[in-house]
C-alpha cells in the first residue's frame, strides 16, 4: 500500500533522487561515537537542531494562549501557566529550551574551534554559524520582555539604554527598537514580538539552510 | 542515463519517465568503518536524541518556568537583572574601564571585538594545520576569552541571592481578598503595616504578603512589636487593645 | 545472494527501529503542546450561574415586556460584562416564559410587535422572521425552530434566568 502510493507520486514529481540525495550520505569512523567515544562532540551541533525544533514547536503551542499586549500579556502567561493543563510544562519547554540551545551552541561553536574545523574550505560555514549564534542572542533577548513581568520589564529597559549609548546612531536605534523615543510600552512589546515570532525566526531558517547545505557539499571535516 | 534527444516524458512534464532504482549506496569500499547515516547512523543519533528529550523533559517538570509579578515600571526596588546569558556583558559594564566615559568601550569596542574576531576566525588564523598546538595564538586568545566570559559570568552571578530574589519576586494571585475596611482592626492596619505590606495584605518589595500567613495570633503580636527577619521592631506603636483589633484584623482576613 | 538478502532485511529491521524511536520522540515532545491545545475542549464548560435579572415577579404580565441585565464573563484570562436582555411574560397558564431575543435564523434581534403588520407575534426586521407569542417559529418565515427559552426561578419575588435552552424545531 505504502510502496503503491510512493510509486504513485514518484511517477508524478520523481521524489526519488530527492530522497536519496538526504539518505544516502556517509558518515566516516571518526564521527561515530559508536567507534571512538570521544566523537561524542559531534553530537552537540544536532542536539542544537533538535533543541530548535522543541523551540519551535513549543512557540507554536504558545501563541495559542499568548497575547502581546501590556494589558493582558502578562495576565495570559500567568493563566496558562495555572488554568490550563500541561501549560506550564510547554512553557517551561520553551524558557528551559532557550538555555540549553545557549549552551548546545556554545558547546558546538568550542568542538570546531578547537579542531580547526573552520579552516579552508569551510570559513563561509562557521561564519554561517557564527551569525546563528548572533540570531538566537537575539531571539533570547526579546523572548524574555515576552511575557512582561518585572524581570522582562526592567532588564529590557537596561538593554535599550546600553542600544542608545551607542555613538551617533544610540538615539535612533533604541526609538527603532522601543517604537517609541521615550516610552518602554506597548509599542515596544508589539514589536519584540514581531521580531521574536517573525523576523528573527526567518532569518533563523534561511541560515541554517545555508549550515545544512553547505555541510552536506563539503561533507564533515576529517579526523584531526 | 538517457540524455539529449529521445528522452522520454512523463505526460508533457519534464519529468522522465525512466525509474531510477531506489537503491541504497553500498559504503564497504568506503575507508575504515564508515557507515550509512540512514539508517544506521540516524538511529544512534534518535536513540542518543531521546535520552536527552527524556532529561530535558525531566528538567522542565522539575523545575517549572518562573514568572515574575506584573511589570511595574514604578517599582523603583527592582534591581534588574539579564538572564545568565547576558550577565557577562552586564558585568563587564560595571568596571570603571567600560563604563561612564569609557562606556563606549564596554558597550561597543570590546564585545564587537571579541563577536567580530569570532565571525571572522577563519581569517585570522588561517595557516593550514588544524591541531590546536599548531595554532597557539588563536587557542589562546580563544581560552583567555572563554574564561573572563565565565569569571564575569560567575562574579555577576555569585552575589545575587537567586532564592530571596525568585520569592521577593513572586506573582501575587489576582483572586485577592476582600478587605474589610469597617473592621475596627483596619485603622491600625493603615497607619501601622500598610506602606509595606500593601493595601490588600499582598506585600510589597518592602514588606512580606500577610496574606497566607502561617503564624499565630499570639506571633503576628509578637512580630508587629519586635520584628522579625528584615522587618524593624517597634513597628507597631498603638496600644494592646489596637493591637489585638489589628491581629483580628489580619486573621480574619487570611480566613476569608 | 544469501548475503545480499541479509542485508536487506537488516536494514528493514534498523527502518522499523528507526520509525519506533522517531515516534518516541515525536510523542515525547508533542504530548504536552497537545494536551495543552485542546484543553478548552476538556475543560467543563461553566454552568452560568443565574443572575438576578431586577424583575419583581409581581410585575411580570402577559404582555412581553424586555428586561435587560448584565453577567460578570470570565474568558481565559479576561474578564467583563456582558449584557443579556430577554423578553418576559406570563403565559396562559400562569408560568412564566423568558424567552432569548437572539432570532434562530442568522441571529438578528426580534421584538414583540416588532412590525405593525404583524400583531401579537415577535418579529425579526432581517429577513421578516416571526414567532408566535410562546416563541414557536411561524412556519414560511426564514426561522427553523423556536426562540431559544432562558431557564429561570424565583427568589425572595424577584426572577433570576439562567442559561438559554434551544427547543425542538416546529
Amino acid at each position: 500500500m505504502l510502496q503503491k502510493i510512493y510509486d504513485w507520486i514518484d511517477e508524478r514529481v520523481d521524489i526519488t533522487p530527492i530522497w536519496r540525495d538526504i539518505a544516502d550520505h556517509e558518515v566516516p569512523e571518526h564521527v561515530n561515537p559508536a567507534h571512538h567515544f570521544s566523537a561524542f562532540v559531534y553530537c552537540f551541533g544536532g542536539l542544537t537542531f533538535f533543541v530548535v525544533v522543541i523551540q519551535i514547536l513549543s512557540g507554536m503551542f504558545l501563541t495559542m494562549y499568548y497575547v502581546p499586549d501590556i494589558e493582558n500579556a502578562w495576565k495570559s502567561v500567568y493563566y496558562l501557566q495555572t488554568e490550563v493543563a500541561h501549560g506550564q510544562i510547554v512553557r517551561g519547554m520553551h524558557h528551559w529550551g532557550a538555555s540549553v540551545v545557549i549552551v548546545m551552541l556554545l558547546l558546538h561553536t568550542l568542538r570546531v574551534f578547537f579542531q580547526g574545523a573552520y579552516k579552508k574550505p569551510r570559513e563561509l560555514n562557521w561564519m554561517v554559524g557564527v551569525l546563528l549564534f548572533f540570531v538566537m542572542l537575539g531571539l533570547g533577548f526579546t523572548g524574555y520582555l515576552l511575557p512582561w513581568d518585572n524581570k522582562a520589564y526592567f532588564a529590557t529597559q537596561v538593554g535599550l539604554e546600553i542600544a542608545e549609548q551607542v555613538p551617533f546612531i544610540g538615539e535612533y536605534l533604541k526609538t527603532l527598537l522601543a517604537g517609541d523615543a521615550e516610552i518602554v510600552g506597548a509599542q515596544t512589546l508589539t514589536r519584540f514580538f514581531a521580531i521574536h515570532v517573525f523576523f528573527l525566526p526567518g532569518a533563523l531558517f534561511a541560515l541554517m539552510a545555508v549550515h545544512f547545505i553547505l555541510i552536506r557539499r563539503q561533507g564533515i571535516s576529517g579526523p584531526l | 542515463m538517457h540524455k539529449g534527444k529521445g528522452m522520454k516524458f512523463v505526460g508533457d512534464s519534464r519529468v522522465s519517465a525512466e525509474r531510477k532504482s531506489n537503491i541504497p549506496k553500498d559504503y564497504s569500499e568506503y575507508p575504515g568503518r564508515t557507515e550509512a547515516f540512514w539508517p544506521n547512523f540516524l538511529l544512534k543519533e534518535w536513540l542518543a536524541g531521546s535520552v536527552f528529550l527524556v532529561g530535558f523533559l525531566l528538567l522542565t517538570l522539575a523545575h517549572p518556568s518562573p514568572l515574575e509579578g506584573v511589570a511595574d515600571p514604578t517599582d523603583a526596588a527592582y534591581i534588574p537583572l539579564p538572564d545568565w546569558y547576558f550577565l557577562f556583558l552586564y558585568e563587564l559594564l560595571k568596571y570603571e574601564f567600560a563604563a561612564g566615559p569609557y562606556v563606549i568601550f564596554g558597550i561597543l569596542i570590546i564585545p564587537g571585538l571579541a563577536f567580530g574576531a569570532l565571525l571572522l576566525a577563519p581569517f585570522l588564523d588561517n595557516g593550514p594545520g588544524r591541531r590546536p598546538h599548531q595554532r597557539p595564538i588563536a587557542v589562546i586568545m580563544m581560552l583567555l576569552a572563554l574564561t573572563s566570559v565565565i569569571w564575569l559570568t560567575y562574579t555577576s552571578a555569585a552575589h545575587v541571592d537567586w532564592e530571596t530574589r525568585a520569592e521577593q519576586n513572586k506573582p501575587i494571585p489576582p483572586s485577592s481578598v476582600e478587605i474589610d475596611t469597617s473592621h475596627e482592626g483596619y485603622a491600625s492596619y493603615e497607619s501601622n503595616c500598610m506602606t509595606c505590606h500593601g493595601g490588600e495584605l499582598e506585600g510589597t518589595p518592602a514588606g512580606v504578603p500577610l496574606i497566607g500567613t502561617e503564624y499565630s495570633a499570639e506571633e503576628i503580636a509578637t512580630i508587629a512589636r519586635e520584628g522579625i527577619g528584615g522587618m524593624p521592631a517597634d513597628q507597631f506603636t498603638g496600644s494592646d487593645e489596637e493591637l489585638e483589633q489589628l491581629v483580628d484584623f489580619i486573621i480574619s482576613t487570611n480566613e476569608q | 545472494m544469501s548475503e545480499e538478502k541479509q542485508q536487506v532485511s537488516r536494514r528493514q529491521f534498523l527502518n522499523y527501529t528507526l520509525t519506533g524511536v522517531g515516534g518516541f520522540m515525536a510523542a515525547g515532545l508533542l504530548i504536552s503542546p497537545i494536551r495543552m491545545a485542546i484543553d478548552p475542549v476538556l475543560k467543563p464548560s461553566s454552568v452560568g450561574d443565574y443572575a438576578n435579572v431586577g424583575l419583581a415577579v409581581e410585575d411580570i404580565t402577559t404582555e412581553p415586556t424586555r428586561v435587560d441585565w448584565k453577567i460578570d464573563q470570565v474568558d481565559g484570562w479576561y474578564e467583563s460584562e456582558v449584557s443579556k436582555a430577554a423578553w418576559v411574560f406570563k403565559n396562559e397558564d400562569d408560568e412564566i416564559m423568558a424567552l432569548s431575543p437572539t432570532c434562530t435564523h442568522l441571529g438578528c434581534v426580534v421584538s414583540w410587535e416588532g412590525s405593525e403588520k404583524y400583531p401579537n407575534e415577535f418579529f425579526c426586521p432581517c429577513h421578516d422572521g416571526r414567532y408566535y407569542k410562546d416563541g414557536t417559529n411561524i412556519e414560511g418565515t426564514p426561522p427553523t425552530r423556536p426562540l431559544d427559552r432562558f431557564e429561570h426561578k424565583v427568589e425572595n419575588g424577584m426572577l433570576y434566568l439562567g442559561n438559554a435552552q434551544e427547543r425542538g424545531g416546529a
